[in-house]
C-alpha cells in the first residue's frame, strides 16, 4: 500500500489558485507603481505587467496557463458587459435623436475609415471588414474601471458610457454577421453562413432575456436588499456565462443583452442599480493582466505601420462622427472632442473575438490577429490615458480621487 | 452709504426654487448644472434660471406676479422648460428640501467667483449647503414697511416650515425631522433672524456697523429666515423647503401674499420682541414635528397645536383671499391640515412602500414632472 503523502508533491497541486492570487497581486503592485510614480492610469500598469509576464517576454504566464485562466476572462467580460448594458438607456437615445445619430455616425465613420485604411495595406475584404467592425467598439472595461477609479461623474461620463454601450452592440452584431462571410470564405457553405449568425444572435439574445426574467422574479421575491441583489446578480451572471459557453452562444452578446434588458424592460424597477465595487475591480485587475499577457510587442515590429494607421483612422472616424452630430444634441465642440478622445480605448473583447474565430478557422484567426493586434497593443497602452485625460479635462473627475493618486 | 429701498408694487410676489439635478442611472445627484444651463439658454423660456453653489443644483425664479394662478402657470412653464432640456442630457429634476442619500463630500462647487469665495470662507459648510429651498418675495412700498412686515411675518414662519417640509432624509438616513434642511442653515454664523430694529433708518445703521466691521459686504451675506431685499423692494421668506410640486410652491406663495395683505392692511398687532424670544423653539418644533408640531403664541403667551394656529389664521385670511383670488390655494392648505400630511409624509410613505431611497428619488422626480399622483399608491411601488 502506498504511503499516504502528507507532504506536497511537485508540481504543486494548488497551482491555479496560487496563480490567480499572484496575477492579482502583481497587477495591483504594478498598477500602484504606474499611478504613483509615473502618474499614469492604473490600468496601464495592469496591462504592462501582463505584457512583461506573458509569453512575449518572461513567459511566466505561458499560453497553457492563459488558457486555464480563460474562465476568469469570460466571467470578467460577462460582468463588464452586463454593467455596460445597464448603462445603455434606449429611452434617452429615442428621446434625443441627435445623440443616436452621433453614436451611429461615430460607428459608421470609424468602420468606413478603418476599412479603407486596412484595404490600403492589401488586406482581403472579409478580414478588413471584421477588423473595421472590431474598431467600432470602445472598451467598456477601461471606461468602467476609470470611471470607478476616478469617481468620475457628470454628463460627459454618462454620454461616453451610453455611446460605448451602443457601439459595442453594433460592433458585436456586425462581427457576428460577418462570421457568415467567414464561413463562406472557408467552406463555401451557405447554410452555415446563414445559420451561424442567426443562432448566435437569437440564442444569445434569448439567453439574456431569460436571465433578465429570472433575475426580475428573484428580485421581486428578495426585495430591495442591495446585499442580496448583489449576490443574486453575480450568480445570474456566472450562470449565464456558463450557459452561453456550453450552448456555444456568444458570451459577450448574451451578457450585453441581459444588461440592456435589465435597464430598459424593468419597468417597475425591481432590479437595483448595484455597484459591483471592489469585488468587480478584482476581476477587472485579473482581466487586464491577462489581456496584457495576450499582447506581444513583436506585433508592433511586424505590423506597426498598419497598427498606427488603424488607430489613427479609427480616432478620425470617432472624432468626426461625434463632431458632426454631438453639438446638435447640446454639446460644445470642445466636449464632443473630449468625448471622442475618451472613447479611444479599444475593446480587449476584440482579442477574445479573434480567439473565438481562431478556434473555428485557425488561419482566419491568425490573419485577423496580424491586422488587429498591433492596434490593440497601442490602444491598450494609450487608451486608458486618453480616457482619463478626457474626463479630467471635462472636469468630471473627483478632486478627492485625484489627490489620492 | 445707505441702502436705497426700491419701491415696489405692494403685495406682488415672486418665487425662487432651488432644484436638484439627478442621474437617471442611480438617482444620486449629478453634476450637470453647467451643461443644463448651456442647453436651456439656447431655447426661449420664461423667468430666470441660474446656477447655485454646487454643480448639482439649479435655481429657477419667476417674474413678478399679482395673481396666484398666473404664478402657477409661469412656474409650470419654467418647470417644463427645465425638464425638456434635462431629458436631452438624460438628467432628471426633482423638488424636495434635501437629496435623501447624496454625500456632501461628493458635491463640487459651481465654478463662479462668489461660490469659490463662499467655499473658502465656510469650508465644508459650503458643500453641505447642497440643500434646496423655496424663497418667496413679497413686494412692499417702503423700507419701513419691509421692516414692519418682516417682524410681523416672523411669528408665522413655523407655518411655512411645516407646510413646505420635504427633507426628512439626509445623507441616507431618516433624520426624524420633517425639515432637516434648516439644520444645515443653522450652522452659518449669519443665519437666524433680523435684529429687532424699528424702521429702515435703524436697519441702515445696523447694516453700516456690520459692514464697517467687515462682517458683511452686501445684504446677500445675511442668511436670515426673512430678510429685506432693498434692490427688489421686497421682503424675502427663506424658510421653505422646495416642495415636491410646483402647485405646492404656488400655494405657499399665495399663502404668504394673503398673509402679507392681512398684516399690512389690518395691522392686527405691533412687532414684539417676545416673538423672537420663542422663535428658535417654535422653528425647531416645526422642523422636527411638521404638521404635528406644537406652537407657542408669543402674543397670547400660551401653547397650542401648530395646526390650530394655521386653521385660525386661515379664518382671518378669508376676506383677503377673496380680494387676491387665492381662495383655491388656501383651500389646499385647509386640506393639508385635515390630512395632517405634508411632502415629508409623502416621502416617508413612499420609502415605506419601496424600501429604497433611490426609488423614492425616482418617484419624487416623476411627481415633480407631474407624471406621478401626489397620493402614495400601492400601484406605484409594484
Amino acid at each position: 500500500m502506498d504511503e499516504i503523502s502528507i507532504l506536497p508533491t511537485f508540481p504543486l497541486f494548488a497551482a491555479n489558485m496560487m496563480l490567480v492570487g499572484a496575477v492579482l497581486l502583481c497587477g495591483l503592485a504594478s498598477g500602484h507603481m504606474f499611478a504613483r510614480y509615473l502618474r499614469l492610469p492604473r490600468i496601464t500598469g495592469f496591462v504592462a505587467v501582463g505584457l512583461v509576464l506573458g509569453p512575449g517576454m518572461l513567459n511566466l504566464l505561458d499560453r497553457s496557463t492563459l488558457t486555464e485562466l480563460s474562465i476568469f476572462v469570460d466571467f470578467s467580460l460577462g460582468l463588464i458587459l452586463f454593467e455596460l448594458g445597464r448603462r445603455l438607456d434606449l429611452r434617452w437615445l429615442t428621446r434625443d435623436g441627435w445623440l443616436l445619430a452621433s453614436g451611429v455616425a461615430e460607428c459608421l465613420l470609424s468602420f468606413v475609415l478603418v476599412y479603407w485604411t486596412v484595404r490600403f495595406f492589401d488586406v482581403a475584404p472579409v478580414y478588413a471588414a471584421t477588423a473595421a467592425a472590431i474598431a467600432m467598439s470602445t472598451s467598456p472595461a477601461v471606461l468602467l474601471m476609470i470611471v470607478h477609479d476616478q469617481r468620475a461623474k457628470g454628463p460627459l461620463t454618462e454620454r461616453m458610457l451610453t455611446l460605448t454601450g451602443l457601439n459595442n452592440v453594433i460592433a458585436f452584431l456586425v462581427v457576428t454577421l460577418l462570421f457568415g462571410f467567414v464561413h463562406l470564405e472557408y467552406q463555401g457553405n451557405w447554410t452555415r453562413a446563414l445559420l451561424h449568425p442567426v443562432y448566435l444572435i437569437a440564442g444569445s439574445g434569448a439567453l439574456g432575456y431569460l436571465a433578465f426574467v429570472v433575475g426580475r422574479l428573484l428580485a421581486r421575491w428578495f426585495g430591495k436588499r442591495e446585499d442580496i441583489q448583489f449576490i443574486m446578480l453575480l450568480g445570474l451572471i456566472v450562470a449565464t456565462v456558463g450557459l452561453a459557453l456550453s450552448y456555444k452562444f456568444s458570451v459577450v452578446l448574451a451578457l450585453l443583452a441581459f444588461g440592456v434588458f435589465a435597464k430598459n424592460l424593468d419597468r417597475n424597477h425591481d432590479l437595483m442599480a448595484v455597484e459591483f465595487g471592489p469585488g468587480g475591480q478584482l476581476f477587472l485587475v485579473v482581466l487586464f493582466v491577462i489581456t496584457g499577457a495576450g499582447l506581444q510587442l513583436s506585433e508592433l515590429a511586424v505590423a506597426g505601420g498598419l497598427g498606427l494607421a488603424f488607430v489613427l483612422a479609427r480616432l478620425a472616424g470617432k472624432l468626426a462622427g461625434l463632431a458632426i452630430f454631438a453639438p446638435l444634441s447640446g454639446l460644445t465642440q470642445k466636449k464632443s472632442a473630449l468625448l471622442g478622445i475618451g472613447m479611444v480605448p479599444m475593446s480587449a473583447i476584440a482579442v477574445v473575438m479573434v480567439q473565438g474565430a481562431s478556434q473555428l478557422y485557425p488561419e482566419f484567426g491568425a490573419k485577423l490577429s496580424s491586422i488587429v493586434l498591433s492596434a490593440v497593443v497601442i490602444l491598450e497602452l494609450v487608451g486608458p490615458l486618453a480616457t482619463q485625460w478626457a474626463l479630467k479635462r471635462a472636469g468630471e473627475i473627483d478632486a478627492i480621487a485625484e489627490e489620492r493618486q | 452709504m445707505t441702502l436705497e429701498f426700491s419701491r415696489s408694487e405692494p403685495l406682488t410676489m415672486g418665487i425662487e426654487l432651488e432644484l436638484m439635478i439627478l442621474s437617471t442611472h442611480d438617482w444620486d445627484l449629478m453634476r450637470g448644472a453647467a451643461d443644463l444651463l448651456a442647453l436651456i439658454e439656447k431655447s426661449p423660456h420664461p423667468g430666470d434660471i441660474k446656477p447655485e453653489i454646487t454643480e448639482s443644483m439649479i435655481e429657477i425664479s419667476t417674474a413678478v406676479h399679482t395673481n396666484y394662478r398666473e404664478m402657477l402657470l409661469e412656474l409650470s412653464a419654467l418647470r417644463d422648460a427645465v425638464i425638456k432640456s434635462a431629458q436631452r442630457l438624460n438628467l432628471a429634476i426633482a423638488g424636495g428640501g434635501t437629496h435623501p442619500f447624496q454625500h456632501w463630500s461628493d458635491q463640487r462647487i459651481f465654478p463662479k467667483e462668489r461660490f469659490y469665495h463662499l467655499h473658502e470662507m465656510y469650508g465644508y459648510l459650503a458643500k453641505q449647503f447642497t440643500v434646496f429651498g423655496q424663497h418667496i418675495h413679497i413686494g412692499v412700498p417702503s423700507g419701513d414697511d419691509a421692516i414692519y412686515l418682516a417682524h410681523m411675518m416672523s411669528r408665522y414662519m413655523p407655518h411655512f416650515i411645516a407646510l413646505s417640509a420635504s427633507s426628512p432624509f439626509s445623507q441616507g438616513m431618516d433624520t426624524d425631522f420633517d425639515s432637516s434642511r434648516l439644520n444645515n442653515i443653522n450652522a452659518f454664523p449669519l443665519s437666524g433672524t433680523m435684529p429687532f430694529v424699528r424702521d429702515w433708518q435703524e436697519f441702515n445703521g445696523y447694516f453700516d456697523t456690520m459692514r464697517s466691521l467687515q462682517v458683511v459686504e452686501t445684504m446677500k451675506d445675511f442668511y436670515w429666515d426673512i430678510r429685506p431685499k432693498p434692490e427688489f423692494g421686497t421682503i424675502e421668506i427663506r424658510v421653505c423647503d422646495t416642495p415636491l410640486t410646483v402647485e405646492k410652491a404656488a400655494v405657499l406663495g399665495a399663502y404668504a401674499q394673503t398673509l402679507a395683505r392681512h398684516l399690512m392692511l389690518d395691522r392686527p398687532r405691533e412687532p414684539s420682541q417676545d416673538v423672537y424670544r420663542v422663535y428658535s423653539f417654535n422653528r425647531f418644533t416645526a422642523c422636527r414635528y411638521g404638521m404635528q408640531a406644537g406652537f407657542i403664541d408669543a402674543y397670547a403667551r400660551s401653547r397650542r397645536l401648530l395646526k390650530e394656529d394655521i386653521a385660525e389664521t386661515l379664518v382671518a385670511l378669508a376676506p383677503h383671499s377673496e380680494a387676491l383670488d387665492t381662495g383655491s390655494a388656501l383651500a389646499g392648505i385647509g386640506a393639508n391640515l385635515e390630512s395632517g400630511q405634508n411632502d415629508s409624509g409623502w416621502l416617508r410613505d413612499t420609502f415605506k412602500q419601496t424600501k429604497s431611497l433611490s426609488d423614492v428619488v425616482r418617484l419624487q422626480s416623476r411627481l415633480w414632472a407631474g407624471e406621478q399622483r401626489a397620493q402614495p399608491d400601492r400601484r406605484i411601488a409594484e
